[in-house]
């Protein structure tokens, strides 16, 4: 309670960003049709029927993912982004640290249409590095780091004239 | 928002970074030079002296504007599609022409150092 409760006193209030539905409830669909503009799905690469991945698990992209992963949808890190509240299209941090996971998976097969769907500035070109987000993720997890490396594949990708 | 826009998009992003890094040379090494012009108690006929004729100040300035011309129209336009409801085409041509004002006057200026 000590993290939470600063003076003895805490705030109880419905995640901000997203229609209130009533009272506490809030519409989240809106939060996970970004996950699919930002093709937060895995598409299988052209090998992945034929023979099972090798992963080795302190890989450079391993690693990136796993920092990543573990995220369980609920919202928080949207709510805290005042990006979101400027320009309600933007991705928003959840749906750009999935992107991410995905853009290190090396099974998938679908990097350049994720980094075409995650640029631009309703992507990930819209974070201002503000991290919110890390501050408030109750994985203790960091979207603004998942979301600079976004920018550093996109800039890489756009160099190459891959997206 | 079309595949080749995302393209120009990041690479607008790309160019207002690497030209903040020229800014952020540029700008400590404008404010030393001012600050030792000021405590040296130059006259501006002694300043004009010095970068009448100079290549390399003629250069160095010609840079700081260019980059100037480079960051400070697309952050400005980036404030702009935050704050207010203006975007699209208009808002990109006036980025632009705030680019060229920026060029224009700001060599126009070094001119007048230089020759």
């Amino acid at each position: 309670m000590a993290k939470v409760a600063d003076s003895n006193g805490i705030t109880v209030a419905p995640l901000r960003n997203l229609p209130i539905i009533k009272d506490l409830a809030v519409d989240m669909t809106g939060f996970f049709d970004k996950w699919a503009r930002a093709q937060g799905r895995f598409v299988p690469g052209p090998g992945a029927a034929t023979d099972f991945a090798v992963v080795p698990p302190d890989s450079r992209e391993r690693r990136a993912a796993d920092a990543a992963i573990e995220c369980i949808g609920c919202g928080v890190c949207h709510a805290a982004c005042d990006v979101v509240s400027w320009n309600p299209d933007y991705l928003g941090p959840a749906a750009l640290n999935r992107a991410w996971t995905l853009v290190n998976d090396v099974r998938d097969g679908a990097r350049d249409e994720r980094l075409a769907a995650v640029a631009g500035d309703a992507g990930c070109h819209a974070c201002h590095t503000q991290q919110n987000c890390r501050a408030f993720c109750p994985k203790h997890l960091d979207p603004t780091a998942s979301i600079a490396g976004l920018k550093r594949a996109t800039v890489l990708a756009a160099l190459k004239g891959k997206i | 928002m079309s595949g080749a826009s995302r393209r120009i998009e990041t690479l607008l992003w790309t160019a207002q970074r690497a030209s903040a890094a020229v800014l952020a040379v540029c700008v400590a090494v404008h404010l030393v030079t001012v600050v030792y012009a000021v405590r040296g108690g130059l006259s501006a006929a002694e300043i004009l002296a010095r970068t009448r004729g100079s290549v390399g100040w003629l250069l160095f300035y010609g840079l700081f504007v260019l980059a100037v011309a480079v960051h400070a129209p697309l952050g400005v336009r980036t404030i702009l599609r935050e704050m207010t409801p203006w975007r699209g085409r208009s808002l990109d041509v006036a980025a632009a022409a705030f680019a060229l004002f920026l060029v224009a006057f700001g060599w126009r200026a070094i001119g007048g150092l230089f020759a």
